[in-house]
């Protein structure tokens, strides 16, 4: 049957699938149409695709949703891209703090504009972030401030950026609690028994979960600040902060085999290639970096342990 | 992959020209990006019993159910008109259809609270907790 | 105009009926022989039906005076006055069919447990000999069959212990009690083929698809007429028969399912995991590799993930 014909590769997609906040996508918006720009993610430090819109006041994530073997029918056609996009309103201060941070050590603890800081060559679009509206009355929440003249001047504060995601992650543990999202360990799924039913979750579980999703949009360094600051009890390796599900077992694995190539033709299909260094980590890794951190460093731990 | 500094532009003048259509998740890979007779073949063969759809393509049983998007959000298709011809070129895209609700249909299994799209729909509502503004 | 109402079927040819005459109050009361037989195994098109008919061990020699015969070597009118007859003789005759849609065929046995038409055959069969077992004495039970009749004549036996079971090839010409089931049978599914009312809006269809056995022009031409590219065919047709997967393949567009050729336990893993092909199809399909590995498994669980590009 058709099934036995060897999957044709899928190239050229020019149509997608979008669920997207009214406040993205409102055509009645100020400042003209929207637009998809290309930001350094933090947390792969790669570059990631986000939405401006409202001449640039608002930041919107692109997220994928997508499963193998999904294909759309959209009114009298079909789509054979089966992805679901998501687009939801993005704090534009996740994208800016790594910014601030490395300007927080370069500049030696001296104030600086933010716009001096908040500037990259390979992702020349991160100077549109200060353009949101929250960017700029929000920066007092991870820095402290001095105004000379008209001029605002910006130091980098650990102290006020963990409070600051402390209250984040509050938020998230009541977003959690609200939508009775499953907490524990492995798949929520009805076909296989939970390691604790969902009322048994106690506020330590919550605040992990919500620590792990925040820890999504910031470095491992201040990941690890903050799992401290929210005073969740020390486990021996990061890596254990948030439960490893299946899908993390196993590319561990693949960490371990990564010189036995025949293993790839054995009927093990969730073994993942090794990955590459992207160009812009190898950019990053060629820089002179006596007396400065690399950008890499203030944004995930996977681009550092890929460096090895 | 293509250049960090393009810019794609989303043209919501075309909004008002979107077309409301049924929109189906399929639980399969169709190699095909074009028409199809969807309301002839399939919208005129699926059942709806109480809140389960069910209909067969291809000879396989589909279960399927109806999905609003999350209250705030609206979806739609976004269809890039002319692919520009380098990668160094901003690109544009177009909205060509809106639609409110959509159906996912499972293979043979029924809808089930812990199918992934319906998991999915748990994000805007955090992304809402994780990006909205924090107060002092 | 048919004596047989398969209206219960006709409001939804897509599933699997089942019509039955009243029980005559002579099957209640006395020991009864049942013979059961089968219409449209083999066509590409419609329904297969299921047929049983029984009546008392002592009115044998009447049913015979019936002059019921193996329903193929007769004319569609001839079944249909022969259904008369047997209609006539409800007095001490009964029938029940089960009416296997063409889409019960297709899903049954192209289902990701498959389901093949034997066991399928054996099943409906099986249920309808429950079903008389609720009302007609029965003692004896007459098959015709197609598989090894040795092992079904085993499988009948054990499942009614109470009752004589007797398999035989060609058995809708040595016993008439099959005749009859035959015939009832063979009456069902030519009124529903003659009368299919297409699920989908095809317009005015082509009903001219001959006798539906694969190998009939007719039935090929209007297999070839009505093949729609993405959704191969109407209801109408068995998906399962190779017949229609070789006209889909060659001219229609692929479609692949995640369990194809798999067990369930390699499809059960990529539940929780992508598949090899996923990867080393990652760029073309604007997957970001880095963006798959350590993402925290509310995203993981819910196949969510950044994008590089559109």
């Amino acid at each position: 049957m058709a099934a036995k014909k060897k999957r044709t590769p899928h190239v050229g997609n020019d149509s997608w699938v979008v669920i997207a906040a009214d406040s993205a996508v409102d055509p009645q918006q100020p400042g003209g149409d929207p637009s998809l720009v290309t930001l350094r993610n933090p947390s792969t430090g790669a570059g990631s695709l986000y939405m401006l819109s409202s001449g640039d006041w608002r930041l919107f994530e692109v997220k994928a949703f997508e499963e193998d073997f999904h294909s759309w029918f959209v009114g009298q056609a079909v789509q054979r891209d089966g992805k679901l996009l998501f687009i939801t309103p993005m704090d534009p201060l996740y994208l800016i703090l790594p910014y601030l941070m490395k300007s927080g050590i370069e500049a030696q603890g001296k104030f600086q504009p933010a716009d001096q800081v908040v500037m990259d060559e390979e992702f020349p679009a991160c100077s549109r972030l200060l353009g949101c509206t929250r960017s700029l009355a929000s920066l007092h929440h991870v820095t402290e401030e001095k105004e000379v003249g008209n001029l605002k001047f910006h130091r980098y504060s650990q102290e006020k950026t963990l409070s600051w995601l402390r209250k984040k992650v509050e938020r998230t543990v009541a977003a959690l609690k609200k939508r009775s999202i499953s907490v524990g360990e492995g798949v929520k799924s009805t076909t296989y028994i939970r390691a604790k039913p969902e009322w048994d979750y106690s506020q330590e579980d919550y605040l992990r979960y919500a620590h792990g999703l925040i820890s999504e949009y910031i470095s491992e360094d201040l990941s690890k600040a903050l799992y401290k600051h929210l005073e969740l009890p020390e486990i021996s390796s990061p890596k254990e902060t948030e439960p490893s599900s299946k899908k993390r077992k196993l590319s561990d694995k693949s960490v371990e085999a990564e010189e036995d190539y025949t293993k790839f033709n054995s009927a093990d299909f969730a073994r993942k290639p090794p990955k590459k260094m992207t160009a812009a980590q190898k950019s990053l890794a060629k820089v002179d970096k006596t007396g400065m951190k690399p950008m890499s460093s203030f944004f995930s731990p996977k681009v550092k342990m890929e460096k090895k | 992959m293509s250049c960090n500094t393009n810019v794609i532009h989303v043209q919501l003048s075309s909004v008002s020209d979107a077309q409301r259509v049924p929109v189906h998740l399929m639980p399969c890979e169709i190699e095909h990006n074009g028409p199809a007779q969807v309301s002839q073949y399939f919208n005129a063969a699926t059942k709806d019993c109480k809140q389960e759809k069910t209909v067969s393509f291809r000879g396989r049983g589909l279960m399927g159910q109806e999905l609003c998007c999350p209250q705030g959000y609206t979806g739609m298709v976004l269809k890039e008109m002319n692919k520009p011809g380098s990668d160094q070129e901003d690109r544009t895209v177009k909205v060509t259809s809106v639609f409110d609700k959509m159906t996912y249909w499972n293979l043979e299994t029924p809808p089930n609270p812990d199918d992934r799209v319906v998991m999915a729909m748990d994000w805007p509502e955090l992304a809402e907790a994780i990006h909205g503004p924090v107060e002092d | 105009p048919s004596l047989m109402d398969l209206s219960p079927f006709e409001s939804d040819n897509s599933v699997s009926c089942r019509l039955t005459s009243p029980i005559p109050d002579a099957c209640r009361a006395e020991e009864c022989c049942l013979g059961i037989d089968e219409a449209g195994r083999g066509p590409v098109l419609g329904p297969m039906v299921y047929g049983i008919c029984f009546c008392p061990i002592s009115r044998k020699d009447e049913l015979k005076d019936l002059k019921v015969a193996d329903s193929k070597t007769l004319t569609e009118a001839e079944r249909e006055a022969l259904f008369e007859k047997l209609d006539e003789a409800k007095s001490y005759i009964g029938w029940a069919l089960q009416v296997l849609s063409p889409n019960t065929i297709s899903t049954s046995m192209l289902q990701r447990t498959k389901y093949n038409l034997n066991a399928l055959s054996h099943d409906t069969a099986i249920g309808l000999v429950q079903y008389a077992l609720d009302g007609v004495q029965l003692k004896e039970v007459f098959v015709d069959t197609v598989g090894p009749a040795e092992k079904y004549e085993d499988k009948l036996s054990k499942i009614f212990p109470g009752v004589n079971v007797t398999v035989r090839p060609k058995a809708d010409s040595l016993f008439p009690i099959v005749s009859a089931a035959s015939i009832c049978a063979k009456v069902a599914r030519d009124h529903a083929v003659k009368h299919w009312r297409f699920a989908e809006e095809l317009g005015e269809a082509d009903t001219d698809y001959g006798s539906g056995y694969p190998n009939d022009p007719k039935t090929k031409a209007w297999l070839l007429r009505y093949l729609d590219p993405v959704f191969g065919y109407p209801q109408f047709v068995r998906f399962s028969w190779s017949t229609a997967q070789t006209l889909m393949d060659s001219r229609g567009v692929t479609v692949q399912l995640d369990d194809d050729e798999e067990g369930g336990e390699r499809a059960a893993q990529r539940q929780n995991s992508r598949s090899m092909l996923s990867y080393f199809s990652a760029p073309a399909r604007g997957d970001n590799p880095n963006s798959t590995g350590r993402t925290h498994r509310f995203f993981s669980d819910r196949r969510l993930r950044s994008l590089d590009t559109l």
